[in-house]
């Protein structure tokens, strides 16, 4: 049996690739922007990934430092030690901050911790080049993203960094590179005032107390301790907000980075709408073009079903080419972008059946005008 | 069996009503055997292709009977819901332009209908290359149309009329877009298709120099069917 489509199609085979990949950028665009999504919530846990802590103590009342300010003690740390339910527990810091490479500022994300601690937020996995801290003072362990190589000198505050570690895909949950600097100097970065600054606030009666703050202290628990339990137990005598790691994943994926996504999916879903509009007003064109052949068609008495499966296949084959094409294009291009995109196989194949109900959608205004061709049309010249 | 391919019968075809009522067709009667090739002719508006797509089960007629071969296909209403079934395996059709599918090759436009009729594909494609070596034509089989003369379409064209294996071909205007010693090459092809095919040709022409080619000359005066 004649296959009409397929006929059709290599006919027209230049111009129907030509369209497929038009439609295909369409829909790669369509696996970037669901990427850009699964980046985000990626890089959102990261950092929760690699510090694989179980609970976050942060400010009472505040959501902690990845949505909002947050300080608590340093010595906060020992007092957590303390406690038969805690294995381990250090204090950390985040702070955002402008870092100077090649004559231009990077935002980053700057994390501190005790290089002599128990728990390092750098992951040896992402460890790419070079070492992690070793020393309390002027060492920077930084992403590979930024572009600085190891030795190189980087200037924070009123010191000198030298570059020691490098590390590959660290970022923050708004994306931005990670540095790691020792809790030292973070907190002097973070907490300390210049000379004149210091002296201005002596003179009217301020002492810097906040030396030894940190943003958070991350605990570890026992084995056989229930978190929430341990958890409950530091909100009830540390009066301070606690947060399993569950519950911190929430604030990361819901509070910081939920309106974000929001916005991507919007944004998918416009596209997608407008590649089934873009599909159908292909079809519809595709369709006008044969109107005569059809009308001949109908005329010398071939079944609708035979001409309607034409249209129903070149608009499924266009939809699984363009799906194709969008992939590929879409793989072409992911790390051109500056922040992550993740694209994962689900979500294409989640695009793949989206495509297959528009296409089938986009056929039916082909199909309407097959079903209502005169077929009087092809008489009379 | 009888010879009788088209038996039309008290065939009215009128358009509108009140005010804008037009008479096309008043109590036709005729029919056509098979072996036959009848010219259609008429002025313009006269009605040539309404009758042509009433007998073609394709417009539908106000009232009367019409027979394709044996079966009773019209009489006041079409008598099977499947009029496009009838055309498929009874009727060919030729169109003043050669109307072939741009997109398939000579020997898909051919078998399209029989296949489309459950025609297995050899055996579809051995008529149509009976045909195309009939018409001469057999090295053309695996060309697109748009690689063929005008001509060489035309003759295409007339073999897939006759794919299917018809009794009737209904041809509108044939000749209208060939030169005249073309136009008269396809007249005489159609009326040695009708004497060897056993087919009933009805040809509607405008060119009076094709109606010495055909058997009879059907007109359409004043709304009813005369034969000269």
């Amino acid at each position: 049996m004649i296959n009409l489509a397929k006929e059709d199609i290599r006919h027209t085979l230049g111009k129907f690739i030509v369209t497929a990949m038009g439609v295909g950028m369409l829909l790669g665009i369509v696996l970037i922007m669901m990427g850009v999504y699964r980046g985000m919530m990626a890089d959102a846990e990261t950092l929760l990934n690699d510090l694989n802590v179980d609970l976050w103590i942060v400010q009472e009342d505040t959501l902690g430092p990845f949505a909002e300010s947050s300080r608590v003690h340093e010595d906060l740390k020992y007092s957590l030690k303390s406690m038969q339910s805690v294995d381990k527990s250090e204090a950390v810091t985040f702070q955002n901050m402008q870092l100077p490479f090649e004559n231009k500022k990077i935002s980053v994300m700057a994390i501190g911790f005790d290089v002599y601690g128990d728990i390092s937020p750098v992951n040896p996995a992402r460890l790419i080049d070079g070492r992690g801290l070793k020393t309390d003072h002027y060492e920077i362990v930084a992403t590979d993203k930024i572009g600085f190589k190891l030795q190189d000198k980087v200037t924070l505050g009123r010191n000198v960094y030298t570059v020691v570690g490098l590390t590959h895909d660290s970022v923050s949950s708004s994306g931005d590179p990670l540095v790691y600097i020792s809790l030292k100097d973070a907190q002097e970065l973070q907490f300390s005032y210049s000379n004149k600054e210091i002296l201005n606030d002596r003179a009217r009666g301020i002492i810097n107390k906040d030396a030894h703050m940190a943003n958070a202290i991350i605990a570890t628990t026992k084995a056989g301790y229930a978190v929430e339990g341990v958890a409950e137990e530091i909100r009830k005598w540390q009066h301070k907000s606690v947060y399993t790691r569950e519950q911190q994943k929430v604030v990361l994926t819901k509070n910081v980075v939920e309106k974000a996504s929001k916005q991507i999916g919007m944004f998918t879903a416009i596209l997608i709408a407008v590649a089934t509009i873009i599909i159908a007003l292909i079809i519809y064109t595709m369709t006008l073009e044969k109107m005569k052949e059809i009308s001949i068609m109908k005329l010398m008495g071939l079944p609708n079903g035979m001409i309607v499966k034409m249209i129903v296949e070149e608009t499924l084959l266009l939809g699984v080419l363009a799906f194709v094409f969008g992939n590929i294009f879409s793989h072409l291009i992911d790390d051109k972008f500056p922040k992550r995109i993740v694209l994962e196989i689900s979500d294409a194949w989640i695009l793949f059946g989206i495509v297959v109900i528009a296409s089938i959608l986009a056929s039916f205004i082909g199909v309407k005008k097959v079903i209502n061709a005169d077929p009087t049309a092809a008489i009379g010249g | 069996m009888s010879e009788l391919a088209i038996k039309v019968e008290n065939l009215y075809k009128h358009f509108g009503k009140g005010d804008s009522f037009v008479d096309v067709i008043q109590d036709a009667s005729f029919s056509i055997n098979k072996g036959e090739l009848v010219a259609l002719v008429a002025p313009s508006g006269a009605g040539k292709t309404t009758l042509l797509l009433m007998i073609g089960c394709v417009e539908n007629p106000s009232s009367g009977a019409i027979w394709l071969g044996d079966e009773k296909v019209y009489e006041d209403k079409w008598l099977t819901r499947e009029t496009r079934k009838i055309r498929r395996e009874k009727i060919g059709f030729i169109f003043q332009s050669h109307y072939l599918i741009p997109f398939l090759n000579i020997i898909d436009n051919l078998t399209l209908l029989p296949q489309a009729n459950g025609v297995s594909d050899k055996a579809a494609k051995a008529k149509a290359r009976e045909l195309l070596k009939y018409f001469e034509i057999s090295d053309k089989e695996k060309a697109m149309p748009s690689q063929l003369s005008g001509g060489q379409n035309q003759r295409v064209a007339i073999a897939r009329a006759l794919a299917n294996n018809p009794q009737i071909i209904l041809a509108d205007e044939p000749t209208a877009a060939l030169d005249a010693q073309r136009s008269v090459d396809v007249v005489k092809m159609l009326k040695k298709i009708a004497r060897e095919q056993d087919v009933a040709v009805v040809m509607v022409t405008h060119d009076d120099r094709m109606l010495p080619y055909c058997d009879r000359v059907m007109k359409i005066d004043n709304k009813t069917i005369i034969f000269e």
